[in-house]
């Protein structure tokens, strides 16, 4: 038995380190602390301070701890027994099985992981299932598709922002309400109170204004009349875009978005990519009916060459319907709505397994 | 063939610079190791230069992995090991083997997000080290990826 090398050499961008003394150095990791789990245990079960501290000449023969007291001091042992066993169990299960044995035992082994585990099209490995995006009907064409807008995103984040540094903001004019009116003056309070109250007003301008702008234009509707997409089939889109304002541009098309996740340093972080354009449609000078909204049906074919949408725990690759907007008086807005690829139906085969018996 | 040999468990050694690790040539039935989701694979190899050396055990396997700027994801849809001595002698130092592709995922040289195909054999020695030899193949006929 050789020993294992503590350091070794890279092979392109895959990481070759030494998974032998890895393992080892998780295991050890797991051991100490169930070590620590034990050792914590024990020392609070049968008590390392026997003598009350408030009357160091008098033996303390039986502590008064209530039931749930003990609960909650055994607490801190039992996580650690559990974290580290459940992990030494790991480190065991696995010792000496390569990286494709652990893979093949639960089917799809992430590497370091960093997100949770994404559900699949049955019967194609590695495509993001479409439940979600399916289970709305639409008014005339078969699906009504979600809506994935980041603008979305920024006015919940705003809002949120408003919301808690303003109550922040109370807390502090309360203090110095209460010290102006029981005659006192507090001058730093009041200096730190002003500039709080200038971002706390304008985080409340800034959300009022992004509501605005999103409410302001009316919202936008896509329909599609089957789902997941085939690469080279066509499938009628409806758009509605609602808003009483006149809309110089109305694009529609496709995009095929890399999404990938990686840690760098001790953060972790997604980096997201448009790699392909498909422009479908556009439509310039609309002006939606009063009290309606702006209509539109047009044919959308994936082309043939496409690569169908895909998503493990770290990597993604995802087609997308795209409307980008430019009303009249307000900032060119888009709207993302995801759809699913899948791939075209797998072709006969060309041998069989009794072929390759024969071989043998 | 176009694959790549490396010394694993105590590091990777590219397998020509050091004449006592074994070198496994290995045979795929398409000459151009392009293949059609659901289509069957058939893989011939051999292993040379054992030099006496007994395989603790054999291990074929046929999988996906991501390159790129993410962090590695891995799915293996064909996996045997062979480690009793009777099996052994069966698949070393050749032997053939076979399995049918799945549907999906299908080869793709994206910006950021790559996704490959291989075979790997890995033999692992009574010493305690292993050998894995990867073979990159590809699925389906997906164009490489440009920003637009």
């Amino acid at each position: 038995m050789r020993f294992p090398r503590f350091f070794t050499k890279k092979r392109g961008h895959r990481r070759t380190d030494s998974h032998a003394w890895g393992s080892f150095a998780e295991g050890l990791f797991y051991a100490l602390l169930v070590a620590a789990g034990v050792v914590f245990g024990l020392l609070l079960v049968t008590g390392a301070v026997t003598y009350a501290p408030a009357d160091p000449d008098s033996v303390v023969l039986q502590r008064g701890y209530e039931w749930w007291m003990w609960l909650l001091t055994l607490l801190i042992p039992v996580a650690l027994l559990a974290f580290g066993g459940s992990g030494l169990v790991r480190v065991v299960r696995t010792w000496g099985k390569s990286q494709e044995h652990r893979a093949a035992a639960s089917r799809t082994v992430i590497l370091d992981g960093l997100a949770g585990p994404a559900p699949a099209v049955p019967g194609h490995p590695g495509v993001p299932s479409c439940d979600n995006l399916e289970n709305s009907p639409g008014i005339v064409l078969r699906y009504r598709l979600p809506l994935e807008s980041p603008e979305n995103w920024t006015l919940v984040g705003l809002g949120l922002f408003a919301l808690l540094w303003n109550a922040v903001v109370v807390v502090l004019a309360v203090g110095v309400g209460a010290d102006l009116v029981g005659g006192t003056t507090d001058w730093f309070l009041i200096g730190l109170l002003v500039p709080f109250v200038a971002v706390g007003v304008g985080g409340v301008v800034l959300f009022v204004r992004a509501t605005v702008l999103s409410t302001s234009v009316g919202p936008t509707h896509v329909e599609i009349s089957d789902h997941p997409l085939v690469p080279g089939m066509s499938y009628d889109v409806r758009l509605g875009q609602g808003g009483a304002h006149l809309f110089r541009s109305i694009d529609l098309g496709l995009e095929l978005e890399e999404t990938a996740t990686f840690r760098q340093g001790t953060d972790t972080r997604t980096q997201r990519l448009v790699v392909r354009r498909v422009p479908v449609s556009r439509w310039q000078r609309v002006q939606p009916v009063p009290g309606g909204s702006f209509e539109a049906r047009v044919a959308v074919t994936i082309p043939t060459d496409a690569m169908h949408s895909f998503s493990s725990e770290n990597n993604a690759v995802q087609w997308r319907i795209v409307v980008r907007a430019l009303p009249d008086r307000w900032p060119e807005f888009t709207r993302v709505f995801p759809v699913v690829v899948v791939p075209v139906k797998a072709v006969a085969t060309t041998a069989s397994p009794e072929a390759v018996e024969s071989l043998e | 063939m176009n694959g790549v040999d490396a010394e694993h468990g105590d590091g990777h050694v590219p397998a020509v610079s050091v004449p006592s690790f074994p070198r496994i040539e290995l045979r795929f039935g398409h000459p151009g190791r392009g293949y059609q989701p659901g289509e069957w694979v058939t893989v011939e190899y051999c292993i040379e230069g054992l030099r006496g050396e007994r395989p603790r055990a054999l291990e074929r396997s046929a999988l996906w992995y991501t390159e790129g700027k993410g962090e590695e994801d891995l799915g293996v849809h064909f996996f045997e090991r062979f480690c009793t001595l009777e099996t052994i002698d069966r698949v070393v130092p050749e032997g053939t083997f076979a399995f049918q592709l799945p549907t999906s995922p299908l080869s793709y040289e994206g910006v950021i997000v790559k996704i490959r195909w291989c075979i790997r054999l890995r033999v692992f020695f009574e010493s305690g080290r292993d050998h894995v030899s990867e073979h990159v193949f590809t699925v389906g006929r997906v164009p490489p990826s440009v920003l637009p």
